[in-house]
């Protein structure tokens, strides 16, 4: 009988220690700039990460090579500062110890951490990131979602125009890292492409005004007008390029157009209008897209935008499977990384080195109030129409 | 450029509607730090405040921004009466604590605009929102008008002059304007002290949230737009004379003007050498404020 009792009791405490075990959450960390000018273009990559902890959760958790543990995210602001994210990442990984890493948001502090996530071999997946010097440091231990690295992006408008038989172009930058490097591979692409670069100027963030640019613009009168915008600036080019008149068939802004404000601030002006985006919700061949999309406007009460929310899901998507094949073992999981293609909400994503190759890099354009995908013709929902002409 | 463009009424417009909206941004500073030289960087965030009433007042209700303004600018002062009530009343009216109150009050004043900035994160989230209204576009003599634009030109303008009239005619005025000249010749001759700084705060607050609900039509709201007003703010200032309302709204108007013409003269990547370059020549050579000559205002 005693016997009987002291097995029980063993069994117990085994049994215990084990549910406890299992129980423990999956750490996933990273930084994220809730202050500072990045600020404002964060929080849908923010709502992505919790959006797919809520369903990994309610799923019964992550997949740890077959057993299930609950997500737990451990995040900090990083200031819009690419040093302090530094800081965070090394936090992070040797304070906070947490089990898996998403990276920052932006080019600059991905840039900073790829040095600290190499020191510590902890394998990384970036969303919303890119620059083609995260390509050329080589790094082992980073894995970016972004399909939109500057020189492709680059050649896909040149691509673009030359096959709707565009002639000239004006090129307008923000003077940020991101978009000048963009312009750095942009103008020599188009000259290539037998593209006329009738303008080619840059403008501080933070401007209030575009008209005296947007004058010139309208002198040199382009086929195409390519504004590598943030949100703000593009916002004062949709209303500005109104007043003065711009009247290029084909206009292009980097980074707004598919975020839920724009198409609430210039509603039907908002036709025409051609951004970034590889996406769109109901491509039958993206089975995860329409769930995504329905769960986010449900919890969020808004549109996903159709940029950096699904690359900072993109990327959650590919540490869950990579996870599921490998577990947490860091080799393992890098081993996974670099070799295995997911399957995300935007089709397959595969990596060689730092950069996903699987998804293209895409156009899209609003058209009757809805962003379709215009380029490349084989993941196109619509063709590419000419912007409405302004009247001013 | 050529000359065609740079005589060009386009360009005219958007340089009286730049300097418009400087000067709407930035008077209600002038009142609170030219009368009791409180560095108020939390100004920004009043106008936040402003625009956030404007946009969900319009979004819910599709109540005009030009009706919610006035809204906005009473929240605001209300906020405004409550922080001086609460915090700087009793500062003010001690000797030992008004010594080292223009100092203190940064702190005190970014403590309010990190508070108020969390708080707008935390009730709206970090997403900007914008809605569209009155952007259509109206046609004189070949210029176009976006027509939210010309109502900022025009408010901005109306308010310069109700300002101006009542600093320069009213009792209270008159009252600010000695009390900005002198502070102790003030006391001295009976203007009531107390009365006088909650007017300044309530009127500086206010148009600051009046400010922010009239900029919403133009610009996305954001629990981040406040800091970019507040510099704004503080440049016009400085560039016309501490207290000097009448200077602040010219600095601004000059600084819409000089920011246009100065790009298109030149390139946009001058914009900031431009605005900062001159607001540092001011501040070397002249740095009583460029409109303080003679009798102030």
């Amino acid at each position: 009988m005693r016997k009987l009792w002291l097995a029980a009791l063993s069994l117990a405490v085994v049994t215990a220690d084990a549910s406890s075990q299992s129980a423990a959450p999956v750490k996933v960390g990273f930084s994220i700039a809730r202050t500072g000018i990045f600020a404002a273009g964060t929080q849908t990559s923010l709502n992505s990460y919790e959006l797919w902890a809520e369903r990994v959760n309610a799923g019964g958790g992550l997949d740890v090579k077959g057993t299930k543990r609950p997500v737990q995210l451990v995040w900090h602001d990083d200031q819009s500062n690419a040093s302090k994210a530094a800081q965070i990442y090394e936090k992070l990984i040797t304070s906070d110890k947490v089990d898996l890493l998403i990276g920052p948001w932006g080019s600059p502090a991905s840039l900073a951490i790829a040095g600290v996530v190499e020191r510590h071999q902890f394998p990384t997946v970036v969303g919303a990131a890119s620059s083609v010097k995260l390509r050329e440091i080589k790094a082992g231990n980073i894995f970016f979602t972004s399909m939109v690295f500057p020189d492709k992006l680059a050649q896909t408008l040149a691509d673009i125009l030359k096959a709707n038989g565009y002639k000239s172009a004006a090129v307008l930058t923000v003077q940020v890292p991101y978009t000048l490097e963009i312009k750095s591979f942009l103008v020599p692409n188009l000259k290539k492409a037998g593209i006329d670069v009738k303008v080619d100027e840059g403008y501080p963030p933070m401007v209030r005004d575009m008209t005296a640019l947007l004058l010139r613009v309208k002198e040199a009168a382009p086929d195409a007008v390519i504004v590598l915008s943030f949100p703000a600036d593009t916002a004062i080019y949709m209303n500005q390029a109104r007043e003065t008149g711009i009247n290029a068939p084909f206009q292009f802004n980097l980074i707004g157009p598919t975020r839920e404000w724009f198409p609430k601030q210039f509603g039907a002006h908002a036709n025409g209008m051609v951004t970034i985006g590889s996406w769109h919700p109901n491509k039958a061949e993206w089975p995860k897209a329409k769930p995504f999309y329905d769960a986010y406007t449900k919890k969020f009460n808004e549109k996903p935008d159709y940029s950096d929310a699904i690359l900072g899901y993109m990327a959650c998507e590919v540490l869950e499977e990579a996870v599921r094949i490998a577990g947490l073992d860091k080799n393992a999981l890098r081993k996974t990384l670099a070799s295995a293609t997911f399957d995300t909400l935007t089709g397959p994503v595969k990596f060689q080195g730092v950069e996903n190759v699987a998804t293209p890099t895409g156009l899209s354009q609003y058209q009757n109030g809805q962003l379709e995908i215009v380029w490349p013709p084989n993941i196109a929902t619509a063709k590419l129409i000419r912007k409405g002409a302004a009247k001013p | 450029m050529k000359l065609e463009l740079l005589l060009s009424g386009q360009l005219f417009f958007s340089a009286l509607v730049t300097g418009a909206v400087y000067v709407l941004i930035g008077l209600g500073l002038n009142l609170v730090f030219g009368t009791m030289r409180l560095l108020n960087i939390a100004h920004g965030e009043m106008a936040m405040i402003g625009a956030y009433l404007a946009y969900w007042l319009f979004a819910l209700w599709g109540v005009s921004p030009l009706v919610s303004m006035l809204l906005a600018a009473a929240v605001t002062a209300a906020f405004g009466a409550a922080v001086y009530k609460g915090i700087f009343r009793g500062l003010l009216a001690s000797n030992m604590t008004l010594v080292r109150l223009e100092a203190n009050s940064l702190l005190v004043f970014l403590g309010i605009a990190i508070i108020l900035q969390n708080a707008a994160i935390l009730i709206f989230t970090g997403s900007p929102r914008a809605y569209q209204y009155m952007d259509t576009m109206l046609h004189v003599g070949g210029v176009a008008l976006t027509q939210n634009r010309l109502i900022v030109l025009l408010v901005a303008a109306v308010i310069g002059v109700l300002i101006t009239l009542f600093l320069r005619f009213n009792i209270y005025g008159l009252a600010i304007n000695a009390f900005i000249q002198n502070r102790q010749a003030a006391m001295m001759m009976g203007v009531n002290v107390d009365k006088i700084q909650l007017m300044a705060f309530c009127v500086g607050f206010g148009s600051a949230g009046l400010a922010g609900a009239l900029l919403s039509m133009l610009e996305q709201v954001s629990p981040y737009m406040g800091f970019s007003f507040t510099i704004i703010a503080f440049v016009m200032v400085i560039l016309g004379g501490l207290g000097n309302v009448f200077g602040g709204m010219v600095a601004g108007l000059l600084l819409g003007i000089l920011e246009t013409y100065g790009v298109a003269f030149t390139s946009p990547s001058f914009q900031l050498v431009l605005i900062y370059g001159v607001f540092v020549l001011v501040l070397v050579f002249r740095p009583e404020g460029l409109a303080s000559m003679g009798r102030r205002l």
